[in-house]
């Protein structure tokens, strides 16, 4: 073990259950809400089973809105909401807020893509069975979409980890932000190549997962 | 029994049926032919309301459609099954799974589907795969595994969306003879829609022609047998002959 990890093995590991945390409660919220949401942009669009056009078109215009500002920014602009949710705009509790908003816009979209490339005619077989709403939904459509559910989690995952990279900003801690701390601005550059490397492993090992399981689940 | 009164539906202003009355006894075999186009699709697709009428009335086993709540509506469509040229299985689920779905909805326990599931299997012959994918079937055998699903729920209608139209001819041979038992076996009303008269032929009891979206007429006719529907390769090659001779003229 080179010995800067062993000098900073403390911080490391700290830096490290930040960003599990940051990211944990981004894949949370992209499940538990990003989930939802992406059917729901599914559902009511023009020729679906819950066709809405004033549900559809406010919701895709918010998901957009968020998904255009510069992450940044839109940390910067949600201070007061953070605040008003968690107590304070500082810390990794904080930095969840931002982090899980953009996470439920950024797996939304891709819930909506994988839901359309499923076969129009598979909807209809299940209606002309009698299925309601709720047996469409999860007795056919996320068992058709499943792999397409999984690769776009993972990819939005990966994504999760680069956003939480820059929550140093209000404080949030986590990889990214030691890296730039110690190593950068402190020119540590070996430290930094270290994290750096820690980085790349975790991205290795979300994708080898995610597409192993897409894989494996995939019976089309 | 299958009655439509003044049924019309349009697609942003083009007139794809247009107010036909059509009454299908329980127990018939009832063909419908025309064009492409000519709205054989769309009327099938009204019988179970997966379009729903601008105009007119659709009663399937005496229960008015068109006026039934949505709860009862889904109900109703659990005793008229569809099949599709294109099968539209659930591809992630297995032979047995896509049987099995229709009569969870139903909410049937799991011992009693266990039952059903097979025997629908065993009457298409497909019991021996029932745990294969659909992307490992051919063609013919997805066809069977639709028809153990559309059969599931023992409806007593069949609408039936051009069904052999992608499959050869010795395969469309096996399915016509299905769905020829299901009328016999179990007394189905079966409508089929297709563009292709030796199949129409074959099982129908009474045909249907359609045209620019209207009845041009219904005629009873003689079922031929499915035997007539050529299968035999020297019947292809008589056809060819026949292509080529008239080429050389
Ligand atoms: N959902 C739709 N939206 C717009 N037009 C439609 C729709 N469904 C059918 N049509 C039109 O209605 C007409 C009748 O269509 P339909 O599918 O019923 O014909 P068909 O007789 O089944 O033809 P084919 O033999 O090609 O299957 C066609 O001109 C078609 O373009
Ligand atoms: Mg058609």
């Amino acid at each position: 073990m080179p010995e800067i990890l062993l000098q900073y093995q403390d911080e490391i590991w700290r830096s490290i259950g930040e960003t599990m945390v940051m990211v944990g409660v981004s894949i949370a919220a992209a499940i538990l809400v990003g989930l939802p949401v992406g059917t729901l942009l599914y559902l009511c669009r023009k020729g679906q089973i819950y066709e809405n056009p004033v549900v559809f078109s406010t919701l895709n215009l918010v998901v957009n809105i968020i998904r255009s500002f510069p992450f940044l920014l839109l940390v910067v602009f949600l201070i007061p909401f953070t605040r008003l949710v968690i107590g304070t705009a500082i810390g990794t509790a904080a930095a969840t807020v931002p982090l899980s908003i953009i996470a439920i816009a950024h797996y939304s979209r891709l819930v909506e893509q994988s839901l359309l490339d499923v076969p129009r005619g598979v909807v209809e077989a299940a209606i002309s069975m009698g299925a309601s709403g709720k047996d469409i939904i999860f007795k056919f459509l996320y068992v058709e979409a499943r792999s397409g559910l999984v690769l776009g989690l993972t990819t939005s995952i990966i994504s999760f980890i680069s956003y939480s990279t820059i929550m140093g900003v209000v404080g949030g801690g986590g990889i990214g932000d030691f890296a730039i701390r110690y190593g950068y601005q402190q020119f540590k550059t070996d430290l930094m190549m270290y994290m750096i490397l820690v980085m790349i492993i975790l991205v290795q090992l979300i994708q080898f997962t995610g597409t192993t399981i897409a894989r494996k689940i995939d019976k089309r | 029994m299958i009655s439509l009164h003044n049924v019309s539906k349009n697609f942003a202003g083009f007139q794809a049926v247009r107010s036909v009355n059509l009454t299908i006894p329980q127990s018939e075999i009832h063909g419908i032919i025309g064009a492409s186009g000519a709205g054989k699709s769309t009327l099938l697709r009204l019988m179970n309301l997966l379009e729903l009428p601008d105009t007119g009335e659709v009663v399937v086993n005496g229960q008015p459609l068109t006026s039934l709540k949505e709860r009862k509506l889904r109900q109703a469509r659990m005793s008229i099954g569809m099949i599709f040229q294109q099968f539209h299985l659930v591809l992630n689920k297995t032979v047995y799974e896509n049987v099995d779905v229709s009569l969870k909805l139903g909410g049937m326990p799991k011992a009693q589907r266990q039952k059903r599931v097979m025997e629908c299997l065993q009457f298409v012959g497909l019991e021996n795969l029932k745990d294969k994918y659909p992307a490992q079937l051919s063609g013919g055998q997805k066809q069977r595994v639709a028809i153990a699903r559309a059969l599931a729920n023992k409806p007593q209608v069949l609408l039936c969306d051009e069904p052999t139209s992608s499959l050869d001819p010795d395969t469309t041979i096996g399915i016509l003879g299905i769905l020829e038992d299901i009328n016999k076996n179990f007394g189905v009303t079966i409508v089929l829609v297709s563009h292709e008269m030796d199949v129409i032929q074959s099982i129908c009891h009474r045909v249907t022609v359609m045209a620019d979206g209207g009845i041009y007429d219904t005629v009873s006719i003689k079922p031929k047998g499915i035997s007539k529907v050529s299968s035999d390769p020297r019947n292809f090659f008589e056809q060819l002959k026949k292509g080529g001779e008239a080429d050389d003229a």
